[in-house]
């Protein structure tokens, strides 16, 4: 088996004259917890949405268990996104549906067997604690509900690799600490954790491996270890690089 | 060229997927169905009933036949047409980006040309809804003429895959709500007062009759009359059912493209 679950190579992507990626490369083990942080406007989202396919790049190459695409090949991107969990920044849960049924809509769209996707969906709905609101509206939900609801929804197809763009943004300390656990128990079962933050006290809880953008280049690689060998705390890092 | 080329490479692999998409909007259409049913399939009868019943009486026939009898498969194509552009602008445009399912669907495996279709499919079936119930409403009071009729349904679905796709065309390219007030003001409103609902166009000038040959909406119906009155020039039948698919085929790829271009960056 490779060792690596995704592999970027050259990844360049601009919009117009501003440069979001920067000929960025990196590896991601099987198994491992990985961060992407940075400051706002770094090309944390830029390049998530590239792996999940709704930002195109100009060049470069991405490999994903095996599979690899470079730029619009749509029916690659399809293949790759069965083995995807993706839990985008921007909050898209189908509010005309309830919490139970946005699992089983989003489990056809994966082609999952109805008597399996309702057993998954209850077996996610026991994981997250939103058993009693499976009947709810999502519209009637709380902002740490409708996030767990979210995480909950980007496993239904039983991911190697969950990709999550800031899923704790906005939450209140319990929501996060909740979530955070949540997203540990996954990554102990297995699952292969790829996340951006801006909070840094995240990053130190959950990242096993990171990488540190800043305007569209990685500045920083490695172990939170590694990269705080200088006695500086990550956070003390991260502003100094947000300054320059 | 370049534009071209875009088009044709357009990845279309087609799946049961857009049936996933047709069943989430099903599954929401269930939840609310009851005021939207008014709109698809109450307001062509009132067209009907006002029109038919009203103007009628001044009319005394037309080709032989009653005022009513003439114009029940003009309301079947243009109800049908209604309900597919509706659905097709207004719902489609809630759901690409006041909503932003699109965007939930699209990190799945489900592709922009399957949402597309979904898309379509479900306006067809909207437009199915209306148009057939104007059918049965004229069966049951005897406006129906011919046998042929039975083969309207099939007139109506493809009706209601071309107004789908190009109504979707048109919420591609769509900024605001506000937009859809020139489609169906300029295009909708127009098919519907110059394609042959409500009179022959042979009765319009003949500079008008050009521009009626360019409105999709003139080929429905006059399939539909055609088959309703059991007059049939198979020749004009199958040339008429060509043009309805190419420009069912051609705004098809026109979404696609267009609707990926306003998504993926």
């Amino acid at each position: 088996m490779e060792e690596n679950i995704l592999s970027i190579k050259n990844l360049t992507k601009s919009f117009g004259e501003t440069a979001a990626l920067n000929n960025i490369s990196f590896n991601i083990n099987y198994g491992d917890f990985f961060g992407l942080i940075g400051p706002n406007g770094a090309g944390k989202s830029t390049l998530l949405k590239i792996l999940y396919g709704i930002v195109v790049p100009d060049s470069g190459t991405i490999n994903i268990k095996g599979l690899s695409f470079q730029s619009a090949d749509y029916t690659k991107i399809k293949k790759i996104k069965y083995d995807l969990g993706v839990v985008p920044q921007d909050d898209n849960l189908d509010e005309d549906l309830t919490v139970y049924e946005n699992l089983l809509i989003y489990s056809m769209y994966f082609g999952l067997p109805k008597k399996e996707s309702s057993k998954r969906s209850d077996e996610l709905l026991n994981f997250f604690n939103l058993n009693d609101k499976k009947f709810s509206k999502v519209a009637d939900l709380s902002g740490g509900l409708r996030r767990r609801v979210m995480i909950a929804r980007a496993l239904i197809n039983n991911p190697s690799l969950i990709i999550l763009d800031e899923p704790t943004s906005g939450l209140d300390p319990e929501y996060r600490q909740n979530i955070w656990n949540k997203l540990k128990a996954l990554n102990e079962n297995g699952v292969t954790v790829l996340m951006s933050t801006h909070y840094m006290e995240e990053a130190e809880k959950l990242f096993k491996n990171m990488i540190i953008l800043h305007r569209g280049n990685i500045v920083l690689r490695g172990k939170i270890s590694d990269i705080t060998l200088n006695k500086k705390s990550l956070e003390e890092i991260f502003l100094d690089i947000a300054k320059n | 060229m370049k534009l071209l080329k875009k088009i044709i490479d357009i990845n279309l692999s087609l799946s049961l997927k857009s049936w996933t998409v047709f069943y989430r909007n099903y599954t929401v259409w269930l939840k609310y169905y009851k005021p939207g049913i008014i709109g698809d399939i109450l307001e062509p009868l009132l067209y009907l009933a006002a029109l038919g019943l009203g103007i009628g009486t001044f009319i005394h026939n037309i080709d032989g036949i009653s005022y009513i009898q003439y114009i029940v498969p003009g309301i079947i194509a243009s109800s049908s047409m209604y309900a597919a552009a509706f659905e097709s602008t207004f719902g489609a445009y809630t759901r690409m980006v006041t909503k932003g399912i699109y965007g939930a669907i699209l990190i799945t495996p489900v592709g922009i040309e399957d949402i597309v279709s979904g898309e379509i499919l479900w306006g067809t079936a909207k437009a199915f809804m209306s148009g057939a119930a104007v059918l049965i409403i004229g069966t049951v009071f005897g406006w129906i003429i011919s046998p042929f009729a039975l083969l309207i349904p099939v007139v109506i679905i493809l009706n209601g895959i071309l107004f789908s796709s190009l109504s979707l065309l048109i919420t591609s390219f769509s900024p605001s709500y506000d937009f859809f007030s020139y489609y169906f003001t300029i295009a909708i409103s127009t098919m519907f007062l110059f394609s042959g609902v409500f009179y022959p166009v042979s009765s319009l000038p003949h500079l008008v009759k050009y521009f009626v040959y360019i409105m999709p909406l003139f080929y429905t119906v006059n399939i539909v009359r055609m088959l309703d009155e059991g007059r049939i020039n198979t020749a004009v039948l199958l040339s008429y059912l060509s043009v309805i698919m190419l420009f069912a085929l051609i705004f098809f790829y026109a979404s696609v493209f267009f609707i990926r271009k306003r998504i993926i960056k």
